[in-house]
């Protein structure tokens, strides 16, 4: 087994303490304001479902955290340690790790290869080669995916040595969720995972995200579906109109009252809400 | 459970429940590994069966010698070309890239008196020169790579005209490079070297099979495992008895094999390798990852100059001159991607390999020089020619499923 299988990424904040906490995000294209000073956090081993109408900032938050975009104003800041996060790498390197919509998955590679895709392990002893002229050590990458997706418990991927083209949608979510996880990341973004997919891939990939929560990672789960969302987060932030409309404990609100949040905002405590 | 149990288990459901049908089990076999030489190596069955029997001069040993250095040129700008391929784009210039080099060369050679060797890799350096600014052209700025290539195939030709100056034609009496295709390996060195091939793929293919075991992996069968070696040794040793039996292997198709054996192990077994894959299925997901999809570019461009500069050279020992129309002018480049394509290398990228490309000059060289020796007319040998680079794609667009709008 891999050395990371067993040991979860632990709760090392208290879980009431907020892992990654985002402060006064803004987002500025061109004239348009997508986000005007947002605040937004998640803890470890929770699910916190981000909603919103279509462009209240949900996806330019989510970019914003990930370092697809640089955000013009804001404070990020890590088990209370100030980060910035100006490019996907800085985000990845402090463990933060997205799953776009589109899974961005090469179809003509296999499994493996997709999740090891752009950091391939590499056999030792070739070090008067460029690093991306050494031999690939496929092996480990097989031995280190199947750990992965073994983690995930996704029973119906036979094999990670078939082509991905070849996969259901269900299995393609599982695998780039798999392999968000697989580099070493904390906190885990997923944009809509079900939006594509059937009964039964959904129950698999919501399957999937409860492993990982329950492995003390930091879910960021935007969505759609209220079922979804209610079946899955443990607190919705819900915005509007790229500002806080306010943050819901899943057990105390009901989907009524998060589509009045959403679509006409509520008076008190969100003051930014329009 | 242990995730190999799991694994076990799931794979003896599958193997239960097996109602796999003839199309999909084509497929997997197209998929797998060795799998991809299937329909191509057809190809060349049929072709050698039919002239052996219309013309049983084709099978002689004499034969197949020259058929191996007729399609030398056009196989090692078809692999290098296999390797844009790999990225979805295409390098019309590739011909008259080979053809510039071998003027340059010619030039240097013949009427400065230049050392043969370094003659040959001033060529070469010429040849990644002119790949790379391609290139840059087509990574930075953004041309399509068939516009920038085309516009290089009319330039390059033109610059070709140029270099060899009023008379069209140099005469190549360099030894050195004359060499390169009039040297024959003793026959016991030729045996020796076969012997060396096999085993030591027999020993990565075990060596391989044994970490799999020790890593607990799921392990190659051990028909695949055992056939494909044994399939090697065949193909081997069949190859240097026939060379033998008459001038012996040529230093040509041992320089062959190497470049391909060596950029085949850089396409699939390398991280460069995987961005070429990666830029070619998914550009954007190659992105994301954080590959450059610029400098991948670049650098696959960098190779076609390097495999059509080698090309070129070949050529001009070959042919013992170098003319316009043996490289830039003639059929070179179309038959240099037809080979590309034979072989299962598709044109929009992510799917084929060198060593197909290798393949698909021999069934292209087999065709012209069957249908040479069968007296056919050069009307006939252009149909069949066109007939057959169809029938190869048309089986490879089958054995995806098809219906996808020939990607």
């Amino acid at each position: 087994m891999s050395d990371r299988a067993e040991t979860t990424v632990g709760r090392v904040a208290p879980p009431t303490a907020p892992h990654l906490v985002c402060r006064g995000v803004k987002k500025r294209f061109g004239g348009v304001e997508a986000l005007r000073g947002v605040d937004f956090e998640v803890r470890r081993g929770e699910v916190m479902a981000l909603v919103g109408d279509n462009g209240a900032g949900k996806s330019t938050l989510m970019k914003v955290i990930a370092g697809a975009y640089s955000g013009d104003e804001g404070e990020f800041f890590l088990d209370d340690q100030p980060v910035t996060i100006d490019t996907p790498y800085d985000a990845a390197d402090h463990g933060i790790q997205i799953v776009y919509q589109d899974l961005a998955l090469c179809e003509n590679l296999d499994v493996a290869a997709n999740m090891y895709l752009g950091s391939e392990p590499v056999h030792d002893g070739w070090g008067f080669l460029p690093r991306i002229l050494r031999p690939l050590d496929d092996l480990l990458m097989e031995k280190k995916a199947l750990a992965a997706i073994d983690r995930l418990k996704v029973r119906t991927l036979q094999s990670v040595r078939g082509k991905v083209g070849g996969l259901s949608g269900g299995q393609r979510q599982a695998i780039a969720i798999a392999r968000a996880v697989g580099a070493d990341s904390t906190v885990v973004l997923l944009d809509e995972p079900t939006a594509a997919l059937g009964v039964a891939q959904t129950e698999q990939v919501l399957q999937a995200v409860k492993n990982l929560r329950d492995a003390g990672h930091a879910i960021v789960y935007i969505s759609h579906n209220m079922a979804d969302v209610f079946e899955i987060s443990d607190r919705i932030t819900v915005l509007r109109h790229g500002g806080n409309v306010a943050v819901y404990e899943t057990a105390q609100t009901n989907t009524d009252e998060i589509v009045v949040a959403m679509t006409r905002g509520i008076d008190k405590g969100a003051p930014n809400a329009a | 459970m242990q995730p190999d149990q799991a694994i076990k288990t799931e794979a003896m459901q599958i193997k239960k429940a097996s109602t796999i049908s003839w199309g999909q089990r084509f497929v997997m076999m197209r998929e797998s590994r060795f799998g991809a030489f299937g329909p191509v190596l057809l190809a060349l069955v049929c072709i050698w069966a039919y002239f052996g029997i219309t013309e049983p001069v084709f099978l002689s040993p004499r034969n197949f010698y020259n058929l191996f250095m007729q399609s030398a040129v056009v196989g090692t700008i078809a692999v290098g070309i296999t390797v844009v391929l790999l990225l979805g784009d295409i390098d019309l210039s590739a011909a008259a890239t080979s053809g510039v080099c071998a003027a340059l060369m010619a030039v240097l050679v013949t009427n400065v008196g230049m050392w043969g060797p370094l003659a040959c890799l001033i060529a070469i350096v010429l040849g990644i020169v002119m790949g790379t600014t391609q290139g840059m052209l087509i990574a930075y700025i953004g041309i399509p790579s068939f516009v920038v290539t085309l516009a290089g195939n009319l330039g390059f030709q033109g610059l070709m005209l140029k270099i060899l100056g009023i008379h069209g034609a140099i005469n190549m009496r360099d030894p050195f490079v004359r060499g390169i295709t009039t040297v024959a390996l003793p026959p016991a060195l030729g045996w020796a070297l076969a012997v060396v091939f096999v085993a030591v793929f027999a020993w990565f293919s075990l060596r391989r099979q044994a970490r799999r075991r020790a890593i607990g992996l799921e392990l190659d069968t051990p028909t695949a495992l055992y056939g494909s070696i044994a399939f090697f040794a065949v193909l081997a040793l069949a190859a240097v008895w026939t060379l033998n039996s008459y001038r012996g292997v040529p230093l040509l198709v041992v320089l062959l094999i190497g470049m391909t054996a060596l950029l085949g192990w850089v396409t699939t077994s390398t991280p460069f390798g995987r961005m070429l894959f990666a830029v070619g299925g998914n550009q954007e997901s190659a992105r994301r990852v954080g590959i450059s999809v610029q400098r991948t570019r670049v650098a696959a461009f960098g190779i076609v100059g390097l495999m059509a500069a080698i090309g070129g050279i070949v050529g001009a020992s070959r042919y013992a001159s170098v003319s316009f129309n043996a490289f830039a002018g003639g059929p070179l480049l179309l038959e240099a991607i037809g080979a590309a394509v034979i072989g299962g290398t598709s044109l929009f990228g992510g799917r084929g390999s060198v060593w197909n490309a290798l393949l698909g000059a021999l069934v292209i060289g087999s065709l012209g020089n069957g249908l040479d020796l069968s007296g056919a007319s050069a009307a006939d040998k252009l149909m069949f020619s066109g007939a057959i680079l169809l029938l190869a794609v048309a089986i490879d667009a089958l054995s995806r499923g098809g219906g996808n709008g020939g990607r």
